[in-house]
C-alpha cells in the first residue's frame, strides 16, 4: 500500500512539474504554439558553447553578401579588437 | 549594435555575420515577426540566406562589415552563436563573449568593454519637444 500511494504522489508530483514547465514555456513563448515552437525548433539549436574569455578565437570562412567573394573571420583581426555579431533578420 | 558601432568605429573593427534564422516563417515564427512584416521560411540555399542577408541590410542601412554563415552553419557552431551573440576578439583570442540570445544578449556590455578600453561616449540629450515614436529598429 505504501508502494502505492508513494507511487501516485510521485505521478502527481511528475505531472504538476509538467504542467509548471509547459505555463513558464507558454508564457516565455507568449502562448501553447509558441512553446511548441520553442521546444521544437530552438532549444536543439541553443548552445551555451564552450569558449572562454581567453581562448583563441576559432576562424570560419564567410561569404560577403555580393554572393560570389569569401573571407575569413581572421582576416578581420587585426591591431584593433573586432566585435562580431552574430544574429539574423527574422 | 548600430549606436555602439558608430561610437566607437574608430576604435574597434565590426564585423556582422548572419547566421540561421531565429524565427523563419516555417519554424517558430513571432507575432512580432508578422507585425514588423520579416517573414522569411529558413533558408535551404545559400542563395536563399544571401538574399535574406541582404535584404535586410538594405533595409536597416545597416553600416558594420558583413559575412554569411555557409549553411554548414560552421561560423555559428564555433561560436554557440544562434540566435545572436557578441564576441570581442583582441589579439586573436576572446576578449569578451556575450550571454546566449534572447534573454542573455547585451550589447550594452560590448559598449562597457569598449568604454573601458576607449572612454565612455557620451551623447547628448535633444533640447527639443519629448520624442513621441516609440517604435525603432535594432540600434542599442
Amino acid at each position: 500500500m505504501r508502494g502505492r500511494e508513494l507511487l501516485k504522489w510521485v505521478g502527481v508530483g511528475v505531472g504538476l512539474l509538467i504542467v509548471a514547465v509547459v505555463i513558464g514555456l507558454s508564457v516565455m513563448a507568449g502562448g501553447l504554439g509558441g512553446a511548441y515552437g520553442m521546444v521544437r525548433y530552438a532549444l536543439p539549436h541553443m548552445h551555451r558553447g564552450t569558449l572562454r574569455v581567453g581562448d583563441v578565437a576559432p576562424d570560419a570562412s564567410l561569404l560577403a553578401l555580393d554572393g560570389s567573394s569569401r573571407f575569413h573571420i581572421r582576416e578581420r583581426t587585426g591591431a584593433r579588437p573586432l566585435v562580431i555579431v552574430f544574429g539574423s533578420y527574422t | 549594435m548600430v549606436k555602439i558601432y558608430e561610437d566607437y568605429k574608430d576604435h574597434a573593427d565590426f564585423l556582422t555575420v548572419y547566421v540561421r534564422e531565429a524565427h523563419p516563417t516555417d519554424e517558430w515564427q513571432m507575432k512580432s515577426n508578422v507585425k514588423e512584416d520579416v517573414c522569411y521560411a529558413q533558408p535551404k540555399t545559400l542563395e536563399q540566406r544571401i538574399a535574406i542577408a541582404n535584404d535586410f541590410v538594405k533595409r536597416f542601412k545597416y553600416p558594420t562589415q558583413f559575412g554569411i554563415d555557409d549553411m554548414s552553419n560552421a561560423a555559428n557552431d564555433a561560436y554557440a552563436a544562434w540566435p545572436e551573440r557578441v564576441y570581442i576578439i583582441e589579439q586573436g583570442r576572446i576578449a569578451y563573449r556575450g550571454g546566449m540570445g534572447p534573454f542573455n544578449y547585451h550589447p550594452e556590455e560590448a559598449r562597457a568593454w569598449l568604454a573601458a578600453h576607449y572612454g565612455e561616449v557620451k551623447h547628448e540629450a535633444p533640447a527639443s519637444a519629448p520624442d513621441k515614436s516609440g517604435a525603432g529598429t535594432k540600434s542599442n
